[in-house]
């Protein structure tokens, strides 16, 4: 038995070490006129890079959902250059937009250089001003060029969508892992948006949950129950240093950082039941936001204004309150179905997305508080958990079931676009996506 | 400035204060009781009777009870059942009689619905089984709660008969 031990081990700290993913990424449905692009091949000058660029950026933009993209296989000219390029072959095969690029080794790294052509606007050979969208240059030695290629596809995404990409963002989330003989071990990861270069904040026998991203992206704050009682930490994700910022009698739940990233709202029992509080990181003082009897759990920021969103079943079942800080006036947000719970603001604060629940599975709804429209986005066969939105608001991160194991979903703001990341050992879930990281 | 944030901390440590007084943290849910011990309610003292029974006249029946350490609960509900207080108060009386034994009251749900929600149902339920205890005379100082709410399933499956055998309290002793 001890041998297994040894091998579960020693199969954990090998995917330490190595940068494949933990979890892939499925598209199981783009949006109706994605946007057609072609990715070439890039010209390789010297010894071939650890890390394929152009592939990385295929995949990035092929998974967003709204790019149909053409690359190595489906391509028969590859062109390197804008001289290079025919506007009719690209005509011919259909897409609006091009990218082609190069890469060169000099000494011990890369010069990059990437060019991004409106195709649709070239005629012939002709090289006009107006097709080169962008033309960039970088260096990057090799263990950056990964970080570098979702960079490019970061900037692509920007110039023909307008919106920012989240393609450089990271997912953190918990992996529960069977051991040999049953017990549950807990793992808190940290992993690129696409899955890739998983990494441990920590490991533990006993339950870990709710980690949730500092405004910079440099801190995570999560709830572990080592020593069989729950306490919140704060962890550098870099150094994997922690501290123990509240660790009560009772509940210690729900961490979540103020916009400004000075305060963390959090979930204690030791009045007797769960009541929101604010804790000032560097004073240590706690403010005491609801006091009463109900549950009051899961509070979220307002990046608009100052209040903070949070599950109450004062009313019977869960429901979402907002409270203004300030004031302290409570006001109801959703009355669509029978429980809505775990909210949490898009970027713009005029939007939410939660956990809802009308009598059948647990999906993800989205409610547009200005016009008070209500919506789920996730018409799956299974239950949803703990949504959380993407830094640039068009994508949803949640837990859901597959195949009768916990993976993580992404699902669109309109609903359109789905996303499986079937994970490679483990159940995966409590997800949460980072802010944007530069 | 300064001021009022130790205005504020006053207003923090007298709330706390005003709240850990009043111990009932109830709306209507079985399990409470009077903060001098006394159990108030009609379930409780039937069932108190059947502890003393077990304790003077049946040791087998006692240890059988006694051994009886996982309780189940209600979808959404934090309700004691009544099969199961015999075995509370069983294990309550082995409390009273043992001062220095001490009890971890671990509370769980189903893994539908909101983690953090369920953590805090989770804790309702242990509360209800603490309250009951304490209501036969235990001394708190001999239970301590933990809700674990949807992260340690005693099941993996997702059928309605798995989904009821997640919602429980379970008592640990101490090491």
């Amino acid at each position: 038995m001890r041998k297994l031990l040894i091998v579960f081990l020693a199969i954990c700290l090998s995917s330490v070490s190595s940068a494949w993913a933990m979890l892939s990424m499925e598209l199981t449905q783009g949006v109706f006129g994605a946007v057609p692009i072609a990715i070439v091949p890039f010209a390789i000058q010297g010894q071939t890079p650890p890390q394929d660029v152009a592939a990385i950026i295929s995949n990035d933009l092929q998974n967003s959902g709204r790019f149909k993209v053409w690359t190595k296989n489906q391509l028969t000219q590859f062109p390197a250059s804008v001289s290079e390029v025919s506007f009719d072959y690209f005509k011919t095969v259909g897409v609006d937009n091009a990218v082609i690029g190069k890469i060169e080794q000099v000494d011990g790294y890369y010069t990059v250089k990437v060019e991004l052509l409106d195709v649709a606007k070239g005629k012939n050979h002709a090289a006009l001003p107006e097709i080169v969208l962008f033309e960039q240059k970088f260096n990057a030695n090799p263990a950056e060029l990964r970080a570098l290629a979702h960079h490019i596809s970061d900037q692509i995404y920007q110039t023909i969508t307008g919106v920012r990409g989240v393609f450089s963002t990271r997912l953190a989330y918990v992996v529960v892992r069977q051991a040999a003989r049953g017990a549950p071990h807990y793992f808190l990861e940290v992993s690129d948006q696409d899955g890739y270069n998983p990494r441990p904040l920590l490991n533990s026998s006993d339950p870990i949950m709710s980690p949730a991203w500092s405004p910079n992206g440099k801190q995570i704050a999560y709830v572990s129950f080592e020593n069989k009682k729950s306490a919140i930490y704060i962890e550098e994700v870099a150094s994997g240093q922690r501290n123990r910022v509240s660790g009560f009698p009772g509940i210690n739940g729900a961490p979540a950082w103020s916009p400004d990233g000075k305060k963390l709202a959090v979930v204690l029992s030791k009045s007797g039941s769960p009541n929101i509080y604010i804790l000032d990181l560097a004073s240590h003082h706690l403010t005491q936001l609801t006091n009463d009897y109900y549950i009051n759990t899961e509070p979220t920021w307002s990046p608009l204004n100052n209040s903070i969103a949070f599950t109450s079943n004062r009313s019977g079942s869960p429901q979402i309150y907002q409270i203004n800080l300030q004031t302290r006036a409570v006001t109801r947000l959703t009355y669509d179905g029978k429980y809505n719970a775990r909210a949490s603001f898009t970027a713009d604060g005029n939007h939410l997305i939660m956990l809802n629940q009308d009598g059948g599975l647990y999906n993800v709804g989205f409610l547009d508080l200005d016009a008070g429209v209500f919506r789920i986005l996730t018409h799956f066969n299974a239950d949803s958990e703990s949504p959380s939105i993407a830094p640039n608001g068009t994508m949803a991160l949640f837990g859901t079931l597959y195949q009768g194991k916990s993976v993580l979903g992404m699902v669109s703001v309109d609903g359109h676009i789905q996303i499986r990341l079937p994970a490679l050992d483990g159940e995966v879930q409590d997800p949460a996506w980072s802010p944007f990281l530069s | 400035m300064k001021f009022k944030a130790l205005f504020q901390s006053l207003v923090v440590v007298g709330s706390i204060a005003a709240l850990s007084a009043c111990s009932a943290p109830g709306n209507g849910s079985s399990g409470q009781n009077s903060p001098n011990g006394m159990s108030s309610g009609q379930g409780g003292a039937q069932a108190s009777g059947v502890g003393d029974d077990a304790r003077f006249s049946d040791g087998a029946r006692h240890n059988a009870l006694l051994a009886k350490r996982t309780y189940y609960f209600n979808y959404d509900s934090a309700d004691i059942q009544d099969e199961y207080k015999p075995a509370i108060f069983a294990n309550a009386d082995f409390l009273i009689a043992h001062p220095h034994a001490s009890i971890i009251l671990e509370g769980h749900t189903d893994p539908r619905g909101s983690r953090e929600y369920n953590v805090a149902l989770g804790e309702r339920r242990a509360n209800a089984v603490a309250a009951l205890m304490k209501s036969k005379g235990v001394n708190a100082s001999q239970i301590r709660v933990v809700s674990y709410g949807a992260e340690r399933l005693a099941v993996s499956g997702r059928s309605e008969h798995d989904f009821q055998l997640d919602r429980r309290v379970v008592v640990v002793f101490a090491q």
